[in-house]
């Protein structure tokens, strides 16, 4: 029995599970992943967005701005990486001038401080290889580009830390209610009995709230293709860059990732299959050809891996955050895409005082005076001196013992990925870089992989890449002769 | 201050054991070679099969067969090793080499010399951008070696390899030998990239088809890979609507090409090459940092491991001649490839000893033809005729030290490879 | 009627394109093509009783690594090799290894041993 079951564990959902573990509550978070973060949170841009985006008095506009100032703090407080870049959207002819204008008074509108707009000229002083042909940008200094890997994983630890479960592989197949009152949230592990369930499930959001009969809006699963490029390469750019958007969406981006790979994408395709997070040549040419409009050199020789996200579009274009009615107790957080990443921490405060005003009989608010708000991650060696390195190996030998050569990770971080939860290749590369860099995994994957084996008693062959029937092997050598399997 | 130590060698393959071999029978005093992994001889441990070291043995020999011929002779002149022992960074203002290991910690060795011995690493998916999902199964054959010839298990059942270099092809016929079975080997190139030999007795032998202007074009599967699909490809390499095929398979083997590993190099502020992705090199095997040689596939990918241990024992020597304060000079006369030269090292001659220019062609060239260096005065250094030249098989251009010193104006050397 | 065959000796890194003509009785009249002695003996050895050196690896009990890698010491016969493979798989030896040290002796009735191709030390 829980007080609140929080269905989906991306940023929303981590943000929300941590802002309600400084109550004592009894909280769930159940997601259907083997890893974190798994669905939209996992494969975005990566945008601390600026604010100058959302048209005043949508719910993205309420909560970009206060998300982004949060950010600014909570990267400190959850040892997150946080490039504080800024960001430019770039016009190369009158038309798009005029877009800048409307989105610099939206920025006003919507306290972004410090957006203005700047010649092409003035950015190129910074950003010397963009094109000639931009003609002017809109600058917002507030913007940045953060590490999503680290940023669920260490919201969703924080609020383990502080009281709230995590159940991975847990599939919410539907709400139990009674009485126009909700009961709780069956899954493929049983029911999770709670009288509050909140919907955070990213493109599946739709579907979770029609269990509560709300059909009031649809997702769209739009996909997103991405290049992402060798480490060395992110001297290229040193900030965020936005193409004018358009109806399709902000246009492909180019930027310099919080670690320093440069990246650029997305598109937006309108797709049904809210899992289909395949890429395609038309997506990857549309995104070559837009990178190159901002960066004409756009060194894509040096691409190490190229992905697609699927985000949770709606009709209206804004999020769907309300509490139900009927079933008392159902609240969505749906819809929750661009600036999602950004908006989190913001929507997070507001659903806890959303809950405490709606459902202030269904549970009991009272403040965990044990909050600990501070996270620290996996030590990250790469970004050490050498003083907090050897201090590091000496007090643990796994510290001396590098897995993954291209990041420089150590066995060391691969074993704390693994006390804190780690099960697959992926999500120690996710906790730990290992594997993100220009090898991508082709040295580190089979040392991840009996690292994995070793700590976690799993024969070698049960080893998964990001779970499900995604295993690395498929037996031992000779099984196949001796089985007389040719 | 660290310990002395006269050469300092990082990488225990075949390049660094060599090169530790070169500088003690140079009469260096401390050489220590530095191998991250528990074992030494680096990537032909796990290269099982036949066919190297029949220049320098005489025989046909596997991988780790080489490299035990070696290092026992390394143990023999006096090198020193340490396993389990990784450089993670070289400070570029005073050649520090920074090092980890579980058993010493974090150290800073100061060596009168280093030589970088770091080979290659393999082409991962992500440089071709196949469009697709990313399910488990996908290899680089080199990785799947380390799996099945060292780790003692199979990625897959059925596997489609792409990609024509010599560890695909070799891989091929070690799944069959395992039991697996493989669907085809897809090359988008009109030429192979491995050894003639490797297609006859890896391909050919058990009937493995080989498909040459043909690329995987899309991957399938969410979990476990279940298929690709195949594509011919038009001579810019656009796949060709229409000519598609879905091949099944669980695994996809990459052999798709190697890449010089330098991120130490990089470090250590040494010049790399924009073509051969390794240092740029005189002949003395000389980096643009003095102090710094290299030697093996991190300077250039070559075909025959014998020309690694060749180089290997040549950077050491110079390395040894460099601590002992014998040498000095850097890069001297530069060397320039023409028309047909895609990649080519050393890129410098100092004619202080005879030496060996390593090169590939462009495009092949199927008639007779002449591999030649000439200098800029058009003095005549080298000519040899050749049956072919191709891309998949290295030419070698030998000069003589006395034919440069006996042209003390030369300005630079041009090197080529024409039909006759 | 001759025949002629063709293929590439596996003899060297070179890859020569040999050919190889036959007489009515299979007995080899010349071999063209080869650049060296090893490409002529490879040649009517090819044509007459074709071998190749098998390489893999056999389980191994309580050494450093779990395969110990082996090699057939000479060119086995190639309609063989399946058989070998078989033979191999059905192999499990205790470290240490020693290489060269023979495991197979007439591996699956041919002339070839099957022989270690590293020492591999106990754990």
């Amino acid at each position: 029995m829980y007080d609140i079951v929080i269905i989906g564990s991306g940023i929303t959902g981590s943000s929300i599970a941590r802002q309600l573990s400084k109550y004592k509550l009894r909280i769930a978070v159940i997601d259907k992943a083997s890893e974190l973060p798994a669905g939209a949170s996992r494969a975005n841009s990566s945008m601390i967005h600026g604010g100058f985006d959302d048209k005043p008095g949508t719910m993205k506009a309420k909560f970009c701005v206060p998300g982004n100032k949060l950010w600014h703090r909570l990267k400190d407080t959850l040892d997150v990486h946080l490039d504080e870049c800024g960001s430019y959207v770039c016009a190369f002819n009158d038309d798009e001038v005029r877009h800048l204008e409307v989105l610099l008074q939206q920025g006003k509108a919507n306290g972004s401080p410090g957006v203005e707009i700047i010649s092409g000229d003035k950015m190129r002083e910074k950003e010397p290889n963009v094109s000639p042909g931009i003609v002017a940008a809109l600058w917002s200094p507030e913007a940045g580009i953060i590490n999503n890997f680290e940023a669920v994983n260490a919201m969703i630890e924080s609020a383990q830390i502080n009281g709230a479960e995590l159940h991975l592989e847990t599939v919410a197949t539907g709400l139990i209610t009674e009485g126009g009152n909700v009961r709780g949230v069956s899954t493929s592990k049983g029911d999770f009995l709670a009288p509050i369930v909140i919907n955070a499930g990213g493109v599946h959001s739709g579907e979770i709230a029609s269990w509560a009969g709300d059909t009031s809006f649809r997702i769209i699963p739009t996909k997103g293709e991405y290049f992402l490029l060798d480490r060395s390469t992110g001297g290229t750019i040193t900030s965020f860059l936005f193409s004018c958007p358009s109806k399709a969406g902000k246009g492909v981006t180019v930027l310099r990732t919080a670690e320093g790979n440069l990246m650029a994408g997305p598109t937006a395709t309108e797709q049904l299959d809210p899992e289909d997070r395949s890429t395609t040549p038309e997506g990857l040419a549309e995104v070559l050809k837009g990178a190159r409009r901002l960066v004409p050199n756009f060194p894509v020789n040096m691409n190490i891996t190229t992905f697609a996200g699927v985000r949770a579009n709606t009709e209206s274009g804004d999020f769907e955050i309300s509490a139900l009615k009927t079933p008392r107790g159902f609240v969505n957080v749906a819809g929750i895409k661009s600036p999602g990443f950004t908006s989190a921490p913001a929507i997070a405060e507001y659903i806890a005082e959303l809950l405490q005003e709606e459902f202030a009989d269904l549970a009991t608010f009272a403040p965990n005076e044990k909050f600990i708000p501070e996270h620290r991650n996996i030590p990250r060696f790469l970004y050490m001196d050498m003083a907090g390195r050897k201090a590091l190996a000496e007090n643990d030998p796994a510290y001396a013992q590098i897995v993954c050569r291209c990041e420089t990770v150590t066995e060391g971080q691969v074993l704390e990925a693994i006390r804190r939860g780690a099960r697959t290749v992926s999500a120690v590369k996710m906790m730990t870089r290992a594997g993100t860099g220009r090898c991508q995994g082709g040295f580190c994957c089979p040392r991840v992989a009996e690292i994995l084996s070793r700590e976690l008693g799993i024969p070698l062959d049960q080893i998964t890449r990001h779970g499900g029937e995604s295993r690395l092997l498929v037996g031992k050598t000779k099984e196949f002769l001796l089985k007389g399997a040719v | 201050m660290s310990e002395r130590i006269d050469v300092l060698i990082i990488g225990a393959g075949p390049a660094g054991v060599a090169a530790g071999i070169g500088a003690r029978r140079e009469g260096a005093e401390r050489v220590v070679v530095l191998e991250r992994d528990w074992d030494l001889g680096g990537i032909l441990q796990q290269c099982i099969h036949p066919g190297f070291g029949l220049r320098t043995f005489k025989e046909e020999l596997t991988g780790p067969e080489y490299m035990h011929r070696f290092i026992q002779q390394a143990h023999e002149a006096g090198v020193e090793f340490r396993t389990n022992t990784m450089v993670f960074q070289i400070d570029r203002e005073n050649n520090t080499v920074w090092t980890m290991n579980k058993e010493r910690g974090i150290e800073a060795l100061n060596p009168s010399a280093i030589v970088l011995t770091m080979g290659c690493r393999e082409r991962p998916l992500g440089a071709i951008r196949i469009p697709g999902t990313r399910p488990a199964g996908i290899y680089t054959a080199g990785t799947a070696q380390r799996f099945v010839n060292m780790e003692g298990y199979m990625p897959g059942k059925r596997a489609v390899i792409l990609g024509s270099g010599d560890i695909g092809l070799i891989m091929a016929r070690r799944m069959i030998w395992e039991g697996a079975s493989v669907e085809g080997v897809y090359e988008v190139m009109s030429w192979p990239g491995g050894l003639r030999r490797n297609i006859a007795q890896c391909l050919d032998d058990y009937g493995i088809p080989f498909h040459l202007k043909t690329t995987v074009t899309r991957i399938h599967g969410q979990d476990r890979l279940e298929g690709v699909t195949v594509a011919q490809v038009d001579d810019y390499m656009t796949p060709i609507a229409g000519t598609e095929r879905y091949v099944e398979c669980d695994t996809l083997l990459l052999a798709i090409g190697l890449i010089p590993e330098n991120e130490l190099s990089r470090m250590a502020g040494v010049d790399i090459h924009p073509v051969t992705g390794g240092p740029v090199v005189n002949d003395l095997l000389q980096t643009s940092n003095p102090a710094i040689f290299a030697a093996g596939n991190v300077v250039i990918v070559y075909d025959l491991v014998d020309n690694v241990s060749d180089e290997g024992l040549i950077a050491g020597a110079n390395a040894a001649k460099f601590a002992a304060g014998k040498i000095t000079s850097a890069m001297r006369i530069p060397v320039k490839g023409g028309e047909n030269v895609r990649l080519y090292s050393p890129q410098f001659v100092t004619g202080e000893a005879d030496s060996t220019i390593f090169m590939r062609v462009t495009h092949p060239v199927e008639t007779a033809c002449r591999v030649f260096a000439v200098t800029d005065d058009g003095t005549e250094l080298y000519s040899q005729r050749l049956r072919y030249a191709r891309p998949g098989e290295m030419n070698e251009v030998r000069i003589k030290a006395d034919k440069v010193k006996a042209s003390p104006n030369i300005s630079n050397i041009t090197i080529d490879i024409q039909p006759v | 009627m001759s025949e002629e065959r063709k293929f590439i000796c596996v003899s060297c890194p070179l890859g020569c394109g040999l050919t190889v003509t036959l007489d009515d009785a299979g007995e080899v009249v010349s071999v063209e093509g080869n650049t060296c002695a090893r490409g002529a003996s490879y040649a009517r050895s090819e044509v007459k009783d074709p071998r190749r050196v098998f390489a893999s690896t056999v389980r191994v009990k309580g050494g450093k690594l779990p395969v110990c890698p082996v090699r057939s010491k000479t060119p086995a016969p190639k309609g063989k090799l399946f058989d070998i493979t078989r033979a191999v798989a059905a192999l499990e030896v205790e470290a240490p290894v020693k290489i060269g040290q023979v495991l197979i002796h007439n591996v699956c009735g041919t002339d070839a041993d099957i022989v270690a191709s590293r020492d591999l030390e106990a754990v």
